[in-house]
């Protein structure tokens, strides 16, 4: 490409005197002998949309790529045997079996690939027998759900106060919310670790050990708590927003303040709830630091989808077939929510954006 | 259907008194507007008595009942909002039906009262058959057409429901068509509460002189003399005892468009003074009647401000001939004419007879 601007430059420099030169830039320059990239340049120059749809397909194509193709790749090493893994390639799920040809005149045998190998779909059924995978799903989705639906509720009543009153401190106050989701988590880690292996005789009633180490509370709690703040944010700025004759005709109409919250004010800002469920819920669905330590990891001790997947790690032997089958499945659940909530999320995510 | 009633009603924020030592008694099926410009309190008020806003002091009782510290479900009131009607997350007859399904009516009971709403009225607030409506600027946004068709429609919904009604507006007009009385407020305080042509023909302050009435009442500023008012541009003759000023005192004397004459048309007013000359500044013909601005002399300056001294508005007849800039001479109706005490601007008589 780089001999072609000195071309360009000679072609247009030899020309003929400047107004006829103004004249052929206006018929697009057609004459001129030009690489197919420069006349594509040329044009792009006189229509500027050229330019930005094809910045777009790029960008987009780009980004597709990396975000697909992980998935693509868990799914061709969930999909080929485990004794093909090293052979696999990006479109040859079943490894490529190789036969050695035995070359003439030197003693020397070739490697050479023969065909695909078969493949195997039965590591999407392995996952579930080898382990109980289904339970460690199950436990996920339980504290993600639970977590969220706690997160709205008290971030719900957060966001009501911060943004819909006007009171004393507020700002204070909203400061600290803030300052608390700084924190790294693991800074918590260690204290939180030991309060929940504590035995505390108050919940021996409860949980049948006396502490919260190996139960879902042990994840739910902390993670609760650190998403909190940003789910306080993202509904403040929806809540603050409802006309306060709304609130006001539906409390004189016979809710209470609390009432008319859960009636009125969340339904018209479903985008900015939905925003906040769905960040909230992928977060601790997907969290890995809190999910790994607070339990020992079994099935049964409400170990999450995370300890699932680990589990396939042996001493000897790593199963990659079944971690990549796992890890689609459990990927499954925030796909099919993020599907479901997309149109809101959007809305909601560009809602908040603008409006301060 | 209830009586409310308002006894030292104060509403403090941090450093403004929106509302202050107000009393006043609604009775049971009246229909009482609270009118003045905007910020005087009147909104406050109503939202007092809704229970939106809790007072910083005094009481309110609706239907004999103390509600100060009940919230708005439970005082038995339905409100109508200026912006507000509907639910937007709600179908008509989620919206129509929200009040009664929150007060735990049968099913049976929502759909008859629905359909009966839908029939008759339109508005969702009249479904709870409460004690008392509130209505807070219902009207606001609506075109002048419609505004206009809407009063005569309040007022005949009035008469049907037979409720008492307290109704907010900084429409003047609007609170002279349909109350029963008018409760006039300026920066908090109550000025004036009575019947419509009361506040317009014995209007208690200078303020409630200048507010109700379009358009408003002219002023002039001067003093009480020996034998009558004197201002810059004219006098008036009257027998300060009988109306028990002593001269010397500084007074505002207000009369308003309608009961200014033109000489030739002296006759008509039921006790002219001697006339005076003036000069034709802009005039507004209506249709119907010709709004004449005046001024006492060629030098007096106007400004943007509205009308300021020396500067007079009158009501013609639409037939009467006059032309801008013309010389004309005027004469005021003694019997309709105010004095306002300048400093704290309470009336001091209505006429000047």
């Amino acid at each position: 490409m780089s001999d072609r601007p000195v071309a360009d430059g000679g072609s247009t420099a030899d020309g003929d005197p400047t107004v006829e030169m103004a004249e052929q830039a206006e018929r697009d320059e057609p004459d001129l002998d030009r690489g197919v990239f420069e006349a594509w340049a040329a044009k792009a120059i006189s229509n500027p949309n050229r330019a930005y749809r094809a910045t777009f397909y790029v960008a987009t194509i780009f980004f597709l790529v990396t975000t697909l193709f992980p998935f693509y790749w868990l799914f061709v090493i969930a999909m080929t045997p485990r004794n093909a893994l090293s052979t696999t390639g990006v479109l040859t799920p079943g490894g490529t079996p190789r036969a050695a040809v035995d070359l003439p005149l030197i003693d020397a045998a070739l490697s050479v690939p023969v065909g695909l190998g078969p493949i195997n779909p039965g590591s999407f059924v392995d996952i579930f027998q080898t382990l109980p995978f289904h339970r460690y799903v199950f436990n996920s989705f339980l504290i993600a759900t639970v977590a969220t639906v706690a997160v709205l509720f008290v971030g719900s009543l957060a966001g009501y106060v911060f943004g819909r009153l006007d009171f004393r401190g507020r700002n204070p106050l909203l400061l600290l919310v803030l300052v608390t989701s700084f924190f790294p988590p693991a800074a918590f880690f260690i204290p939180l670790n030991r309060l929940f292996n504590a035995n505390v005789d108050v919940l021996r009633p409860l949980i049948s050990a006396g502490s919260l180490y190996n139960t879902p509370y042990a994840i739910f709690i902390p993670l609760s708590a650190i998403f909190l703040p940003l789910a306080i944010f993202i509904l403040m700025t929806f809540y603050s927003q409802i006309p306060d004759g709304l609130e006001d005709a539906a409390r004189v109409e016979g809710t209470t303040r609390i009432g008319a919250l859960f009636r009125v004010i969340v339904p018209l800002s479903a985008p900015g709830v939905a925003t906040a469920g769905v960040l909230t819920f992928i977060s601790v669905y997907n969290e890995y630091f809190f999910s790994s330590l607070m339990t020992d990891g079994q099935p049964g001790n409400w170990a999450p989808m995370l300890e699932g997947t680990l589990r396939f790690q042996g001493e000897f032997e790593v199963l990659y077939n079944l971690m990549a089958a796992s890890s689609i499945v459990a990927v499954l659940p925030v796909a099919i929510l993020v599907v479901v909530a997309q149109e809101k999320i959007v809305s909601g995510l560009t809602t908040g954006a603008v409006k301060e | 259907m209830a009586s409310v009633t308002l006894s030292g009603v104060t509403k403090r924020y941090e450093d403004v008194t929106a509302v202050n030592e107000m009393n006043l008694e609604i009775d049971d099926g009246e229909f009482v507007t609270f009118v003045g410009p905007s910020g005087c309190g009147k909104s406050t008020t109503m939202e007092t008595i809704a229970g939106l806003t809790l007072p910083t002091g005094g009481t309110i009782e609706i239907g004999g009942r103390e509600v100060t510290d009940l919230p708005p479900k439970d005082r038995g009131i339905s409100m109508v909002f200026q912006n507000i009607a509907l639910f937007p997350h709600m179908d008509v007859y989620d919206n129509i039906s929200f009040g009664l399904r929150l007060r735990k009516y049968e099913q049976e009971e929502v759909d008859r009262r629905v359909d009966e709403a839908a029939d008759i009225v339109q508005l969702n607030e009249m479904m709870d058959q409460p004690d008392a409506f509130l209505m807070d600027e219902p009207l606001a946004n609506l075109d002048a057409e419609l505004k206009v068709h809407m009063r005569t429609q309040l007022q005949r919904l009035h008469r049907e429901l037979d409720t008492t009604i307290v109704y907010v507006t900084h429409d003047q007009a609007q609170a002279m068509t349909m109350s029963d009385r008018i409760a006039v407020m300026n920066r908090g305080v109550l000025q004036q509460v009575a019947p419509p042509l009361e506040c317009y023909n014995e209007p208690a302050n200078r303020f409630v002189a200048g507010f109700i009435g379009s358009p408003a009442m002219n002023f002039l500023k001067g003093e009480v003399v020996d034998g009558g008012f004197e201002s810059q541009y004219t006098d008036v003759d009257f027998d300060p005892a009988a109306h028990g000023v002593r001269p010397g005192r500084g007074v505002t004397a207000g009369v308003r468009p309608e009961d200014i004459y033109l000489e030739r048309a002296a006759e008509e007013a039921e006790s002219p003074t001697k006339p005076f000359d003036a000069v034709v500044d802009v005039i507004e013909p209506m249709g119907s009647e010709v709004f004449v601005y005046l001024l006492f002399d060629r030098d007096v300056e106007t400004s943007a401000e509205g009308r300021g001294e020396g500067q007079l508005l009158i009501n013609l007849d639409p037939d009467t001939e006059v032309t801008e800039g013309d010389d004309v001479r005027v004469v005021l109706d003694r019997e309709k004419t105010h004095l306002f005490d300048r400093e704290s601007g309470d009336a001091i008589t209505h006429s000047l007879e």
